[in-house]
Protein backbone atom coordinates (compact mmCIF):
# COMPACT_ATOMS: atom_id res chain seq x y z
CA UNK A 1 0.00 0.00 0.00
CA UNK A 2 3.15 2.37 0.59
CA UNK A 3 4.25 1.91 -2.93
CA UNK A 4 1.27 3.27 -4.61
CA UNK A 5 1.16 6.64 -2.40
CA UNK A 6 4.66 7.40 -3.10
CA UNK A 7 4.18 6.42 -6.63
CA UNK A 8 1.31 8.76 -7.79
CA UNK A 9 2.70 12.25 -7.88
CA UNK A 10 5.75 11.30 -10.02
CA UNK A 11 3.48 9.86 -12.58
CA UNK A 12 0.63 12.63 -13.16
CA UNK A 13 3.96 14.82 -13.16
CA UNK A 14 4.88 13.02 -16.98
CA UNK A 15 1.30 12.96 -17.79
CA UNK A 16 0.27 12.97 -21.48
CA UNK A 17 3.11 12.77 -23.17
CA UNK A 18 1.74 13.27 -26.93
CA UNK A 19 1.19 17.09 -25.06
CA UNK A 20 5.30 17.51 -24.35
CA UNK A 21 6.08 16.03 -27.38
CA UNK A 22 3.87 18.50 -29.29
CA UNK A 23 5.36 21.35 -27.52
CA UNK A 24 8.63 21.46 -28.86
CA UNK A 25 7.84 21.46 -32.58
CA UNK A 26 5.10 23.60 -32.61
CA UNK A 27 6.91 26.21 -30.51
CA UNK A 28 9.93 25.51 -33.78
CA UNK A 29 6.67 26.64 -35.85
CA UNK A 30 6.11 29.71 -34.25
CA UNK A 31 9.77 30.85 -34.36
CA UNK A 32 8.74 30.37 -38.08
CA UNK A 33 6.07 32.01 -38.10
CA UNK A 34 7.86 35.35 -36.83
CA UNK A 35 10.54 34.94 -39.15
CA UNK A 36 8.58 34.66 -42.15
CA UNK A 37 6.75 37.61 -41.05
CA UNK A 38 9.49 39.51 -40.44
CA UNK A 39 13.16 38.57 -42.39
CA UNK A 40 11.33 36.14 -45.28
CA UNK A 41 14.67 35.47 -46.99
CA UNK A 42 16.37 33.69 -43.96
CA UNK A 43 13.64 31.65 -43.02
CA UNK A 44 13.08 30.12 -46.67
CA UNK A 45 16.77 29.51 -46.69
CA UNK A 46 15.91 27.90 -43.32
CA UNK A 47 13.37 25.76 -44.69
CA UNK A 48 14.54 24.57 -47.23
CA UNK A 49 18.06 23.52 -45.54
CA UNK A 50 15.52 21.45 -43.31
CA UNK A 51 13.57 19.57 -46.56
CA UNK A 52 17.11 18.82 -47.66
CA UNK A 53 17.47 17.34 -44.23
CA UNK A 54 14.62 15.47 -44.08
CA UNK A 55 15.31 14.10 -47.81
CA UNK A 56 18.38 12.79 -46.57
CA UNK A 57 17.15 11.13 -43.94
CA UNK A 58 14.17 8.94 -45.88
CA UNK A 59 16.48 6.12 -46.53
CA UNK A 60 17.31 5.63 -43.08
CA UNK A 61 14.23 6.23 -41.69
CA UNK A 62 12.24 3.49 -43.74
CA UNK A 63 14.82 0.90 -42.43
CA UNK A 64 14.37 2.58 -38.99
CA UNK A 65 10.53 1.63 -38.92
CA UNK A 66 11.34 -1.73 -40.51
CA UNK A 67 13.94 -3.04 -37.89
CA UNK A 68 11.31 -2.03 -34.68
CA UNK A 69 9.19 -4.34 -36.76
CA UNK A 70 11.26 -6.97 -36.69
CA UNK A 71 12.93 -5.85 -33.41
CA UNK A 72 9.05 -5.96 -31.84
CA UNK A 73 8.40 -9.16 -33.18
CA UNK A 74 10.72 -11.37 -31.75
CA UNK A 75 12.08 -9.15 -28.87
CA UNK A 76 10.32 -9.59 -25.74
CA UNK A 77 11.85 -6.74 -23.10
CA UNK A 78 9.76 -7.97 -19.91
CA UNK A 79 11.11 -11.82 -20.40
CA UNK A 80 14.45 -10.48 -20.08
CA UNK A 81 13.82 -7.59 -17.69
CA UNK A 82 12.41 -10.26 -15.48
CA UNK A 83 15.81 -12.49 -14.45
CA UNK A 84 18.35 -9.72 -14.78
CA UNK A 85 17.33 -8.61 -11.10
CA UNK A 86 17.96 -12.23 -9.81
CA UNK A 87 20.55 -13.64 -11.97
CA UNK A 88 24.08 -13.22 -10.42
CA UNK A 89 27.47 -12.73 -12.69
CA UNK A 90 28.12 -12.44 -16.11
CA UNK A 91 24.29 -13.83 -16.78
CA UNK A 92 23.46 -10.75 -15.01
CA UNK A 93 25.90 -8.52 -16.89
CA UNK A 94 24.51 -9.69 -19.77
CA UNK A 95 20.66 -9.90 -19.32
CA UNK A 96 20.51 -6.40 -17.57
CA UNK A 97 22.49 -4.83 -20.78
CA UNK A 98 20.33 -7.04 -23.41
CA UNK A 99 17.22 -5.13 -21.35
CA UNK A 100 18.99 -1.74 -21.74
CA UNK A 101 19.75 -2.33 -25.75
CA UNK A 102 15.91 -3.24 -26.39
CA UNK A 103 14.18 -1.61 -23.79
CA UNK A 104 11.89 1.25 -26.19
CA UNK A 105 9.79 4.16 -24.48
CA UNK A 106 10.94 7.56 -22.56
CA UNK A 107 13.58 6.62 -19.94
CA UNK A 108 10.48 8.13 -16.84
CA UNK A 109 8.51 4.75 -18.23
CA UNK A 110 11.35 2.67 -17.00
CA UNK A 111 12.14 4.46 -13.42
CA UNK A 112 9.38 3.12 -11.97
CA UNK A 113 10.12 -0.76 -12.84
CA UNK A 114 13.71 -0.14 -11.80
CA UNK A 115 12.54 0.99 -8.55
CA UNK A 116 10.75 -1.90 -8.08
CA UNK A 117 13.23 -4.29 -9.28
CA UNK A 118 15.46 -2.54 -6.88
CA UNK A 119 13.03 -3.27 -3.56
CA UNK A 120 12.95 -7.15 -4.80
CA UNK A 121 17.34 -7.04 -4.60
CA UNK A 122 18.34 -6.03 -8.06
CA UNK A 123 22.23 -4.80 -7.61
CA UNK A 124 22.56 -1.45 -8.37
CA UNK A 125 25.27 -2.63 -10.92
CA UNK A 126 22.85 -4.16 -13.01
CA UNK A 127 20.37 -1.54 -12.85
CA UNK A 128 23.69 0.97 -13.82
CA UNK A 129 24.43 -1.51 -16.88
CA UNK A 130 20.47 -1.14 -17.82
CA UNK A 131 20.59 2.45 -17.84
CA UNK A 132 24.02 2.66 -19.94
CA UNK A 133 22.98 0.47 -22.72
CA UNK A 134 20.08 2.60 -23.21
CA UNK A 135 22.11 4.43 -25.20
CA UNK A 136 22.36 1.32 -27.86
CA UNK A 137 19.21 1.27 -30.00
CA UNK A 138 19.48 -1.35 -32.54
CA UNK A 139 17.36 0.48 -35.09
CA UNK A 140 18.22 3.64 -35.11
CA UNK A 141 21.60 2.08 -36.53
CA UNK A 142 20.68 3.26 -40.16
CA UNK A 143 20.49 6.69 -38.77
CA UNK A 144 23.63 6.67 -37.22
CA UNK A 145 25.43 4.69 -39.78
CA UNK A 146 24.03 7.58 -42.49
CA UNK A 147 25.59 10.28 -40.42
CA UNK A 148 28.83 8.57 -39.81
CA UNK A 149 29.47 5.51 -41.67
CA UNK A 150 29.73 1.79 -39.91
CA UNK A 151 33.45 1.56 -39.14
CA UNK A 152 32.71 4.30 -36.06
CA UNK A 153 29.10 3.00 -35.73
CA UNK A 154 30.78 -0.32 -34.76
CA UNK A 155 33.21 1.23 -32.79
CA UNK A 156 31.46 3.34 -30.52
CA UNK A 157 28.24 0.62 -30.11
CA UNK A 158 30.98 -1.73 -28.80
CA UNK A 159 32.75 0.84 -26.60
CA UNK A 160 29.30 2.47 -25.14
CA UNK A 161 28.51 -1.62 -24.14
CA UNK A 162 31.33 -2.08 -22.52
CA UNK A 163 31.67 1.35 -20.84
CA UNK A 164 28.12 0.58 -19.24
CA UNK A 165 29.32 -2.57 -17.88
CA UNK A 166 32.77 -1.05 -16.11
CA UNK A 167 30.30 2.47 -14.81
CA UNK A 168 27.56 -0.38 -13.63
CA UNK A 169 30.75 -2.07 -11.66
CA UNK A 170 32.31 1.52 -10.73
CA UNK A 171 28.18 2.22 -9.54
CA UNK A 172 27.86 -1.39 -7.43
CA UNK A 173 31.08 -0.35 -5.80
CA UNK A 174 30.38 3.13 -4.65
CA UNK A 175 26.99 3.26 -4.03
CA UNK A 176 27.21 0.06 -2.48
CA UNK A 177 25.67 1.55 1.11
CA UNK A 178 22.65 2.34 -0.50
CA UNK A 179 22.23 -1.19 -2.20
CA UNK A 180 20.24 -2.76 0.59
CA UNK A 181 21.02 -6.39 2.10
CA UNK A 182 18.76 -8.48 0.16
CA UNK A 183 20.15 -7.76 -2.99
CA UNK A 184 24.30 -9.37 -1.84
CA UNK A 185 22.01 -12.21 -0.60
CA UNK A 186 20.70 -13.01 -4.25
CA UNK B 1 -1.66 -18.52 -5.18
CA UNK B 2 -1.44 -14.91 -6.31
CA UNK B 3 -3.98 -13.31 -8.37
CA UNK B 4 -3.55 -9.81 -10.26
CA UNK B 5 -6.64 -8.19 -10.74
CA UNK B 6 -6.83 -4.97 -12.93
CA UNK B 7 -9.10 -2.30 -11.09
CA UNK B 8 -10.16 0.63 -10.99
CA UNK B 9 -9.52 1.16 -7.12
CA UNK B 10 -7.15 0.53 -4.54
CA UNK B 11 -9.95 -1.96 -2.44
CA UNK B 12 -11.38 -4.91 -3.49
CA UNK B 13 -14.84 -3.16 -3.49
CA UNK B 14 -13.53 -1.48 -6.79
CA UNK B 15 -14.69 -2.41 -10.55
CA UNK B 16 -12.39 -4.28 -12.62
CA UNK B 17 -10.58 -1.93 -14.93
CA UNK B 18 -11.24 -2.21 -18.72
CA UNK B 19 -8.15 -2.26 -19.73
CA UNK B 20 -4.64 -4.17 -18.15
CA UNK B 21 -2.09 -2.69 -19.32
CA UNK B 22 -3.37 0.94 -18.69
CA UNK B 23 -5.82 0.72 -15.31
CA UNK B 24 -5.39 2.99 -12.30
CA UNK B 25 -4.49 0.07 -10.03
CA UNK B 26 -3.37 -3.63 -10.18
CA UNK B 27 -4.91 -5.55 -6.92
CA UNK B 28 -2.81 -8.82 -6.33
CA UNK B 29 -4.57 -11.00 -3.92
CA UNK B 30 -3.24 -13.87 -2.32
CA UNK B 31 -6.33 -16.68 -2.99
CA UNK B 32 -5.29 -18.67 0.11
CA UNK B 33 -4.69 -15.89 2.25
CA UNK B 34 -7.66 -13.52 0.91
CA UNK B 35 -4.58 -10.92 1.69
CA UNK B 36 -4.16 -8.30 -0.78
CA UNK B 37 -2.10 -5.70 -1.94
CA UNK B 38 -3.20 -2.39 -4.17
CA UNK B 39 0.13 -1.27 -6.95
CA UNK B 40 -0.44 1.53 -8.81
CA UNK B 41 0.05 0.78 -12.56
CA UNK B 42 3.30 1.85 -13.75
CA UNK B 43 1.52 1.76 -17.08
CA UNK B 44 -1.70 3.78 -15.82
CA UNK B 45 -0.68 6.81 -17.86
CA UNK B 46 -1.36 5.31 -21.09
CA UNK B 47 2.44 6.14 -22.78
CA UNK B 48 4.39 3.49 -24.91
CA UNK B 49 5.38 0.59 -22.77
CA UNK B 50 2.17 0.86 -20.62
CA UNK B 51 1.96 -2.96 -20.90
CA UNK B 52 4.79 -4.45 -20.53
CA UNK B 53 5.48 -2.54 -17.46
CA UNK B 54 1.83 -4.02 -15.94
CA UNK B 55 3.53 -7.42 -16.94
CA UNK B 56 7.12 -7.03 -15.86
CA UNK B 57 4.96 -6.39 -12.10
CA UNK B 58 2.61 -8.93 -12.55
CA UNK B 59 6.02 -11.15 -12.75
CA UNK B 60 8.19 -9.57 -10.15
CA UNK B 61 4.87 -10.09 -7.84
CA UNK B 62 4.97 -13.98 -8.49
CA UNK B 63 1.22 -13.70 -9.80
CA UNK B 64 0.02 -17.18 -11.54
CA UNK B 65 -3.24 -15.42 -12.89
CA UNK B 66 -4.61 -12.19 -14.54
CA UNK B 67 -8.42 -11.03 -14.32
CA UNK B 68 -9.23 -8.30 -16.25
CA UNK B 69 -11.63 -6.48 -18.53
CA UNK B 70 -9.91 -6.90 -21.73
CA UNK B 71 -5.69 -6.84 -22.36
CA UNK B 72 -4.54 -6.44 -25.80
CA UNK B 73 -2.93 -10.06 -27.89
CA UNK B 74 0.74 -8.93 -27.27
CA UNK B 75 0.68 -8.52 -23.71
CA UNK B 76 -1.18 -11.66 -23.51
CA UNK B 77 1.42 -13.41 -25.12
CA UNK B 78 4.00 -12.15 -22.72
CA UNK B 79 1.96 -12.89 -19.63
CA UNK B 80 1.26 -16.54 -21.09
CA UNK B 81 4.86 -17.14 -21.92
CA UNK B 82 5.75 -16.38 -18.65
CA UNK B 83 3.11 -18.97 -17.25
CA UNK B 84 0.29 -16.48 -16.13
CA UNK B 85 -3.21 -17.21 -16.84
CA UNK B 86 -5.27 -14.60 -18.38
CA UNK B 87 -9.12 -14.64 -17.80
CA UNK B 88 -10.82 -11.77 -19.56
CA UNK B 89 -14.05 -9.98 -20.88
CA UNK B 90 -14.73 -9.98 -17.22
CA UNK B 91 -16.75 -6.92 -15.26
CA UNK B 92 -17.88 -6.90 -11.66
CA UNK B 93 -16.56 -5.76 -8.41
CA UNK B 94 -12.66 -7.20 -7.60
CA UNK B 95 -14.12 -9.12 -4.41
CA UNK B 96 -16.68 -11.35 -6.61
CA UNK B 97 -14.08 -11.84 -9.40
CA UNK B 98 -11.86 -12.99 -6.70
CA UNK B 99 -14.66 -15.18 -5.02
CA UNK B 100 -15.88 -16.78 -8.37
CA UNK B 101 -12.20 -17.79 -9.26
CA UNK B 102 -12.14 -19.44 -5.95
CA UNK B 103 -15.01 -21.46 -6.75
CA UNK B 104 -13.81 -22.34 -10.33
CA UNK B 105 -16.56 -20.36 -12.06
CA UNK B 106 -14.18 -18.69 -14.16
CA UNK B 107 -12.53 -21.75 -15.16
CA UNK B 108 -15.10 -22.98 -17.78
CA UNK B 109 -14.29 -19.39 -19.96
CA UNK B 110 -10.78 -19.98 -19.72
CA UNK B 111 -10.97 -23.60 -21.22
CA UNK B 112 -13.48 -22.00 -23.85
CA UNK B 113 -10.75 -19.06 -24.69
CA UNK B 114 -7.96 -21.46 -24.71
CA UNK B 115 -9.03 -24.03 -27.68
CA UNK B 116 -9.58 -21.75 -30.66
CA UNK B 117 -6.11 -19.97 -30.00
CA UNK B 118 -4.46 -23.71 -30.85
CA UNK B 119 -4.30 -23.40 -34.38
CA UNK B 120 -0.38 -21.87 -35.15
CA UNK B 121 -0.17 -19.80 -38.39
CA UNK B 122 -3.38 -17.72 -37.16
CA UNK B 123 -1.03 -16.73 -33.98
CA UNK B 124 1.83 -15.80 -36.21
CA UNK B 125 0.06 -13.30 -38.49
CA UNK B 126 -1.48 -11.96 -35.26
CA UNK B 127 1.41 -10.93 -34.33
CA UNK B 128 2.79 -9.56 -37.31
CA UNK B 129 0.53 -7.39 -37.16
CA UNK B 130 1.06 -6.35 -33.61
CA UNK B 131 4.53 -5.78 -33.96
CA UNK B 132 3.62 -3.50 -37.15
CA UNK B 133 1.03 -1.49 -34.97
CA UNK B 134 3.57 -0.94 -32.08
CA UNK B 135 6.37 0.15 -34.75
CA UNK B 136 4.15 2.35 -36.31
CA UNK B 137 3.39 3.78 -32.69
CA UNK B 138 7.26 4.08 -32.17
CA UNK B 139 7.87 5.57 -34.98
CA UNK B 140 5.06 8.32 -34.64
CA UNK B 141 5.94 9.03 -31.13
CA UNK B 142 9.75 10.28 -32.60
CA UNK B 143 8.94 11.71 -35.48
CA UNK B 144 7.20 15.32 -33.31
CA UNK B 145 10.42 15.98 -31.91
CA UNK B 146 12.59 15.09 -34.99
CA UNK B 147 10.60 16.97 -36.94
CA UNK B 148 11.23 20.23 -34.24
CA UNK B 149 15.05 19.12 -34.63
CA UNK B 150 15.41 19.19 -38.16
CA UNK B 151 13.02 22.53 -38.32
CA UNK B 152 15.47 24.10 -35.88
CA UNK B 153 18.95 22.93 -37.70
CA UNK B 154 17.33 24.81 -40.82
CA UNK B 155 17.03 28.33 -38.62
CA UNK B 156 20.62 27.37 -37.13
CA UNK B 157 21.66 26.93 -40.73
CA UNK B 158 20.39 30.05 -41.44
CA UNK B 159 21.72 32.19 -39.31
CA UNK B 160 25.05 30.38 -38.17
CA UNK B 161 28.02 30.44 -39.57
CA UNK B 162 30.64 28.42 -39.29
CA UNK B 163 33.41 31.09 -38.34
CA UNK B 164 30.85 31.63 -35.45
CA UNK B 165 30.85 28.08 -34.38
CA UNK B 166 34.55 27.79 -34.80
CA UNK B 167 35.18 29.89 -32.13
CA UNK B 168 33.08 27.91 -29.50
CA UNK B 169 35.05 25.33 -30.74
CA UNK B 170 38.98 25.20 -29.92
CA UNK B 171 39.89 22.95 -31.77
CA UNK B 172 42.03 21.12 -28.91
CA UNK B 173 40.72 17.46 -28.93
CA UNK B 174 40.60 17.66 -25.20
CA UNK B 175 38.07 20.64 -24.72
CA UNK B 176 36.48 19.74 -27.45
CA UNK B 177 35.48 16.51 -26.17
CA UNK B 178 34.37 17.98 -22.80
CA UNK B 179 32.38 20.56 -24.20
CA UNK B 180 30.73 18.06 -26.18
CA UNK B 181 29.92 15.78 -23.12
CA UNK B 182 28.92 18.68 -21.60
CA UNK B 183 26.09 19.17 -24.01
CA UNK B 184 25.38 15.72 -24.29
CA UNK B 185 24.71 15.72 -20.85
CA UNK B 186 22.05 18.78 -20.43
CA UNK B 187 20.19 17.60 -23.36
CA UNK B 188 18.54 14.84 -23.29
CA UNK B 189 16.02 12.44 -25.42
CA UNK B 190 15.24 10.05 -27.86
CA UNK B 191 19.27 9.55 -29.29
CA UNK B 192 18.14 9.85 -33.02
CA UNK B 193 18.09 13.78 -32.37
CA UNK B 194 21.46 13.13 -31.01
CA UNK B 195 22.65 11.64 -34.13
CA UNK B 196 21.27 14.33 -36.46
CA UNK B 197 22.43 16.95 -34.38
CA UNK B 198 25.67 15.73 -34.07
CA UNK B 199 25.73 14.72 -38.08
CA UNK B 200 24.80 18.35 -39.04
CA UNK B 201 27.53 19.83 -36.24
CA UNK B 202 30.19 17.60 -38.33
CA UNK B 203 29.13 19.81 -41.29
CA UNK B 204 29.69 22.76 -39.82
CA UNK B 205 33.70 21.29 -38.94
CA UNK B 206 33.14 20.47 -35.37
CA UNK B 207 35.82 17.71 -34.47
CA UNK B 208 34.51 14.05 -34.68
CA UNK B 209 35.56 14.37 -30.99
CA UNK B 210 33.18 16.83 -29.59
CA UNK B 211 30.06 15.59 -31.82
CA UNK B 212 31.13 11.81 -30.26
CA UNK B 213 30.97 13.14 -26.74
CA UNK B 214 27.83 14.71 -27.43
CA UNK B 215 25.84 11.44 -28.56
CA UNK B 216 27.36 9.02 -26.28
CA UNK B 217 26.36 11.57 -23.11
CA UNK B 218 23.12 12.13 -24.38
CA UNK B 219 21.36 9.24 -23.01
CA UNK B 220 24.09 8.14 -20.46
CA UNK B 221 24.41 11.27 -18.52
CA UNK B 222 20.75 12.62 -17.91
CA UNK B 223 21.12 16.06 -15.87
CA UNK B 224 17.24 16.75 -16.96
CA UNK B 225 15.65 13.43 -15.63
CA UNK B 226 18.17 13.60 -12.54
CA UNK B 227 15.40 14.46 -10.43
CA UNK B 228 13.42 11.68 -11.39
CA UNK B 229 16.05 8.97 -11.10
CA UNK B 230 16.75 10.34 -7.61
CA UNK B 231 13.34 9.70 -6.82
CA UNK B 232 13.42 6.21 -8.38
CA UNK B 233 16.48 4.70 -6.88
CA UNK B 234 17.96 7.13 -5.00
CA UNK B 235 20.41 10.32 -4.51
CA UNK B 236 23.75 8.29 -3.91
CA UNK B 237 23.01 6.07 -6.99
CA UNK B 238 21.88 8.35 -9.19
CA UNK B 239 24.48 11.04 -8.72
CA UNK B 240 27.42 8.04 -8.93
CA UNK B 241 26.32 6.70 -12.23
CA UNK B 242 25.74 9.96 -13.82
CA UNK B 243 29.35 10.95 -12.09
CA UNK B 244 31.36 8.07 -12.94
CA UNK B 245 29.27 7.80 -16.67
CA UNK B 246 30.22 11.68 -17.41
CA UNK B 247 34.19 10.51 -16.81
CA UNK B 248 34.12 7.38 -18.27
CA UNK B 249 31.88 7.90 -21.80
CA UNK B 250 33.82 11.40 -22.06
CA UNK B 251 36.79 8.85 -22.42
CA UNK B 252 35.23 6.10 -24.34
CA UNK B 253 33.95 8.97 -27.36
CA UNK B 254 37.93 10.08 -27.21
CA UNK B 255 38.88 6.70 -27.68
CA UNK B 256 36.63 5.54 -30.11
CA UNK B 257 37.88 8.46 -32.18
CA UNK B 258 41.26 7.89 -31.69
CA UNK B 259 40.75 4.33 -32.64
CA UNK B 260 38.98 5.35 -35.74
CA UNK B 261 41.68 7.71 -36.81
CA UNK B 262 44.31 4.58 -36.48
CA UNK B 263 42.25 2.15 -38.56
CA UNK B 264 40.70 4.53 -41.11
CA UNK B 265 43.84 6.79 -41.22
Amino acid sequence: MTLLKKERPQSSAWKNPTVRGLLFPALVLVAYGILFAIMPDKASVGLKSSANIALSMLLPLGLVFILMLVLNLFLKPAQIVKFFGREAGIKGVILSAAAGIISAGPIYAWYPLLKDLREKGAANTFLAIFLGNRAVKPFLLPIMISYFGWIYVLILTVFTVLGSIVVGYFVGALARVESSLPSRSR
Amino acid sequence: MKIAVSADGADLEASVAQKFGTSEYLLVIDSDSGDFEAIANPGASGQRGAGVQAVVLAISKGVKTVLTGWCSPAVRNQLTANGIEVISELSGTVGELVEKYRKGDLRKQVEAEVAPAAGGRRIDRAALLQAAKSAARQFASLLPILIGVVLLIGLFNAFISEELLASIWSGSPVLDTLWGACFGSILAGNPINSYVIGGELLKYGVSLFAVTAFIITWVTVGLVQLPAEIAALGKKFALVRNAISFVLFTAVAALTVVILNLITG
